[in-house]
């Protein structure tokens, strides 16, 4: 194609866009639906994700030990933590301590309970022995959860695996759903804006014809109607992530505060402009292949 | 310049249009070919232009071997012939210079060149003063000049009119042979295909007729049917 064809293309694309103004509205609107959706699963994955790797960087664990052992037995386990390479520090927390922090607990969190009175004739050595341990490198976690796991008197060993499998799994699910609907949606966006070329090719099908017989390449028939077709897609595009960038920009401090502490949230900054290359890529994509598909037919002369 | 040699064309459906066609067409030359419809005609202009593959034997058009053309050469085959319909097939929506400009752009040429070549291919068909018209503002023998300026615009070296003058009435069809007749003397190869017995006997060129998918007489200088083959079409009852 040459650069003086160009203006030839665009004028031709952006008029045959125009004359079938109300289905390349729909094609815009179907493919910007399916784009929203597609916003609002990847934005939930990216905080999914995000949050997993907040719980790998916290290097945190909790050593318990069982309740019985004597001082002794405490102080080994306490060696063998000291000499491990692969923990940073490590602080003691006795069952003096332990039973201290319970009581706070019920005190502060659950007076309806009665608070610290329902531990009325229970004293410290109820409660057990444990070490908060900082890991140097959260990549260990696993292993090193595991190999003090197995030292004599060390009950269990917790770390944040727990809450990182619950994310994963939910994080699976949305990818499952999301994989499906989204699928579903560009299927469809495909077909209407398949549809649509359709209308025009065929609304021009004499021209084309005309075409073919002076000896038009087939590429310079098609670009019209491909770039008919990115263009929607392109629109349909834009469309989307204004929306999806509104609808973020007002959830995200509101849902903060809901998750306060516990779950933080990406700033929409940090991802729009990957948004934006997935949402160019997807529109270009499906509006190119889409008009090749319903032009095919008609160039055969 | 274009030659069958032992050309058989068969369609999928089984009917054989045309069979032991061999002829050749010299640079320079103006050639009629007649004969009934279904007689193989319209199959033989589909030949030439690609729209149609040979079954057997071979084409060769302005260099190009028919036969073997892959699709992606159809366009450059085309650029060097004309073609002229029976229904014009020009654009409504666009302006009689727009038409034959037309022809230009889509085979890329530069704006200058344009701006240069279709007035003159304007006025050769003397059509100079109704460039801003549109097609429907023009009457049919119009619209058919305006046809062949935009056939000619690319300077083909071969120009094959299908019927050119199926639509218009007498006075307006002789207007449109004797242009085809001017081109050809600027020294364009001309093939028309007709039925029209007064243009034909007129201008005594040279008339090939087809009648079955054959080629029943080639003769130099010829009227539209000897009285041979003019018997031979009444005893068979098809006028």
């Amino acid at each position: 194609m040459k650069i003086r064809s160009l203006r030839y293309i665009l004028k031709e694309s952006f008029k045959n866009a125009y004359r079938n103004r109300l289905m390349s509205l729909a094609s815009i609107s179907i493919i910007s639906a399916a784009l929203i959706l597609f916003g609002v699963f990847y934005l939930i994955l990216i905080n999914l994700n995000h949050n997993l790797d907040l719980l790998y960087k916290t290097p945190q664990m909790q050593v318990n030990c069982l309740p019985e052992l004597t001082d002794e037995q405490v102080e080994a386990v306490k060696t063998e933590i000291a000499n491990n390479q692969y923990i940073e520090s490590y602080e003691e927390v006795s069952k003096k301590e332990a039973f201290e922090k319970l009581k706070q607990y019920l005190d502060t969190e659950k007076k309806d309970l009665g608070g610290s009175d329902i531990l009325e004739g229970y004293d410290e050595s109820m409660m057990f022995v444990s070490f908060t341990v900082k890991v140097k490198d959260p990549q260990n976690s696993a292993s090193v959860a595991k190999e003090l796991e197995s030292l004599a008197g060390v009950d269990n060993v917790r770390y944040s695996q727990k809450t990182i499998d619950f994310i994963l799994q939910v994080s699976n699910w949305v990818k499952i759903v999301s994989f499906v609907l989204i699928g579903l949606l560009l299927i469809i966006s495909l077909f209407i804006i398949s549809n649509t070329i359709k209308l025009t090719v065929f609304a021009r099908r004499k021209e084309i014809n005309i075409m073919k017989y002076i000896g038009a390449t087939d590429w310079f028939i098609r670009w019209p109607f491909v770039f008919e077709g990115v263009l929607m897609g392109f629109l349909g595009a834009v469309i989307a992530f204004v929306l999806v960038a509104y609808i973020y920009g007002f959830a995200q401090p509101r849902l903060s505060e809901q998750f306060s502490g516990g779950f933080e949230m990406v700033q929409f900054g940090g991802v729009w402009s990957t948004l934006i290359l997935i949402y160019v890529g997807i529109s270009a994509l499906i509006g190119a292949s889409g008009s090749v598909m319903s032009i095919r037919k008609h160039l055969h002369v | 310049m274009v030659e069958f040699i032992d050309v058989m064309k068969r369609y999928p459906n089984g009917t054989v249009a045309l069979k032991g066609i061999n002829l050749k067409i010299n640079k320079g030359d103006f050639a009629f070919i007649v004969g009934t419809s279904g007689s193989g005609k319209s199959t033989l202009l589909k030949l030439l232009m690609k729209e149609e593959t040979v079954t057997e034997g071979e084409v060769i058009v302005n260099g190009y071997q028919l036969s073997t053309l892959v699709p992606k050469q159809i366009p450059y085959l085309r650029r060097g012939m004309g073609m002229v319909f029976q229904d014009f097939r020009l654009l409504p929506n666009k302006t009689v210079y727009e038409n034959v400009a037309f022809a230009m752009e889509i085979t890329e040429c530069l704006p200058r060149e344009i701006r240069r070549q279709v007035p003159m291919s304007l006025a050769l068909v003397g059509l100079s003063r109704k460039a801003n018209a549109y097609p429907h503002q023009l009457s049919g023998g119009e619209q058919q000049r305006v046809a062949i300026a935009r056939s000619l615009v690319n300077n083909p070296a071969l120009l094959i009119a299908d019927e050119p003058t199926g639509n218009l009435d007498p006075e307006n069809s002789w207007e449109i042979v004797k242009l085809l007749s001017e081109v050809n003397q600027r020294g364009t190869t001309v093939i028309v295909a007709t039925h029209e017995k007064s243009i034909v006997d007129a201008m005594k060129k040279r008339v090939i007729a087809i009648d079955k998918g054959k080629i029943i007489r080639d003769q130099q200088k010829g009227l539209y049917g000897d009285e041979d083959t003019e018997f031979k079409i009444y005893s068979e009852g098809k006028f």
